[in-house]
């Protein structure tokens, strides 16, 4: 995780789009949070340059 | 220095210690990887240098490799720079030579070589022949670091782009030895489309070589592509150095911080 | 023990790339691109770089198979040459030369590539000839 998400980063691609946690199958409510705050961060980002139509479009 | 190298494979061939040395060969006008065994001629021998330093290099340590799954039991010379020599300890590390069977043949890169390499270290512990150059610092990276946000991203974008999917950057590496490799695996990489799904392809093979890559440059110079791969391991091996302290092949039996469970090791 | 890389050519298509095909003891076990080669100058395309795998595949085919009654059958290359010359007479008869075409390929020589097409169109008389390397 450490070098991966740096590697996005170097690669220009917001690190903060790659997210690992780990929560307990006992811990519904920390999974509800962790998820929504993930969602919340990436609908911020937006939708990703490297989505299908935007790589076509260049090659 | 070659007339040193000579004499000392001549010196353990002829004294039985190795089954053969592997190294390089001048013939028809081109330079080859070869095995040397008692009786050869060594008047051929190449240390890899053609019209510039180091330019007609080749992966010795996969030859080794390959020799030695079907020879197990046979000592072999090799002949290796200090990135052949980063490769050997790291092929003892993940177990694929046996150290007892491996003699290296050691010789230092010349200062323009280490240059255009950016190498950190461009010259073996166990060194036989030649002058030790300066390690260089990698500028390159910082270089690339120096852009901005939105720039690398185009930038690595055309590069991935680029890439013909030929897996020469693979099967060109001397540390990449799986049977099964990550990069077939059809639930990673799908297969027969191009262009390859990017960013993936290209930083799984980075993310594989965060504890393996030695800075050789091979995978550079065999990518059809000019993608430029080892710029994109050099910074993985930065992140590996300064978040765990660790290089690839620095130190002999040193193990991986990625083969470690628990909290990380202490710099 | 035998280990050596044999300098030669790539068979896939015509640009000719330079490699070495690695054997130990009479096998083959890799290709390396051939650094000093002003064609390919150490790089390879995925085809190139399995040079080595299709030579000893046990799926080849080594003899001239004819399908008889809807199934393929190994046949000698008498049998094989003789039935090849008859069909192409009949229908070049039955029909004209350009119901004939002419596919060649770049696993075989310039010069049997060559004969080919003479072949084609100074015995056949038709110009349908065409190459594999169109990959």
């Amino acid at each position: 995780m450490i070098v991966l998400s740096q590697m996005l980063d170097f690669c220009g691609i917001e690190k903060e789009r790659l997210r690992a946690r780990w929560v307990s199958s006992a811990e519904a409510p920390e999974f509800v949070e962790e998820i929504n705050d993930f969602v919340d961060i990436l609908k911020k980002l937006g939708p990703s340059p490297l989505g299908k139509e935007q790589v076509e479009a260049v090659a | 220095m070659i007339d040193q190298v000579k004499q000392k494979i001549n010196d353990l061939l002829s004294n039985g210690s190795v089954k053969g040395v592997v190294a390089l060969v001048h013939t028809n006008g081109n330079v080859a990887p070869c095995l040397y065994q008692k009786g050869d001629d060594l008047d051929k021998l190449c240390l890899g240098d053609t019209d510039s330093a180091g330019d007609a290099r080749y992966p010795l340590n996969k030859v080794l490799v390959t020799l030695s799954r079907q020879y197990p039991d046979e000592v072999f010379g090799v002949l290796v720079r200090g990135c052949d020599e980063r490769g050997l300890y790291g092929l003892y590390r993940l177990n694929q030579l046996d150290p007892e069977r491996v003699v290296p043949i050691g010789i230092a890169c010349p200062q323009s070589l280490a240059l255009q390499c950016e190498c950190k270290k461009p010259w073996p512990d166990d060194m036989m022949a030649g002058e030790t150059s300066e390690g260089i610092d990698q500028k390159g990276v910082a270089n690339a670091e120096s852009n901005s946000h939105s720039e690398r991203f185009s930038y690595w974008k055309g590069q991935f782009l680029k890439c013909v999917k030929c897996y020469g950057c693979r099967d060109i590496c001397p540390m990449c030895f799986c049977r099964e490799c990550s990069l077939e695996c059809e639930d990673l990489v799908s297969k027969g489309d191009l262009p390859v799904e990017i960013p993936v392809f290209h930083l799984v093979r980075a993310m594989h070589m965060a504890d393996r890559c030695i800075d050789c440059g091979l995978c550079d110079e065999a990518c059809p592509a000019d993608i430029p791969l080892r710029l994109l391991y050099k910074k993985t091996a930065q992140i590996m150095n300064t978040e765990f302290g660790f290089t690839s092949g620095i130190k002999k039996y040193e193990k991986s911080p990625l083969s470690l469970m628990g909290p990380a090791p202490e710099k | 023990m035998d280990y050596r890389n044999t300098l030669t050519t790539c068979t896939y298509c015509g640009c000719g790339c330079n490699l070495f095909l690695e054997s130990i003891d009479g096998k083959l076990t890799g290709t390396t691109p051939c650094k000093t080669s002003p064609v390919n100058e150490g790089k390879l395309c995925i085809k190139g770089w399995n040079a080595h795998a299709f030579v000893q595949s046990e799926r080849r085919l080594k003899k001239p198979l004819l399908r008889k009654n809807g199934e393929l059958v190994e046949v000698s290359w008498d049998e094989a040459l003789d039935y090849a010359a008859s069909r192409l007479k009949d229908i070049r008869k039955k029909n004209n030369p350009d119901a004939v075409g002419f596919f060649a390929s770049a696993k075989v020589t310039n010069e049997e590539n060559y004969l080919m097409q003479k072949f084609a169109r100074a015995g056949m008389g038709t110009n349908s000839v065409d190459h594999c390397a169109r990959l």
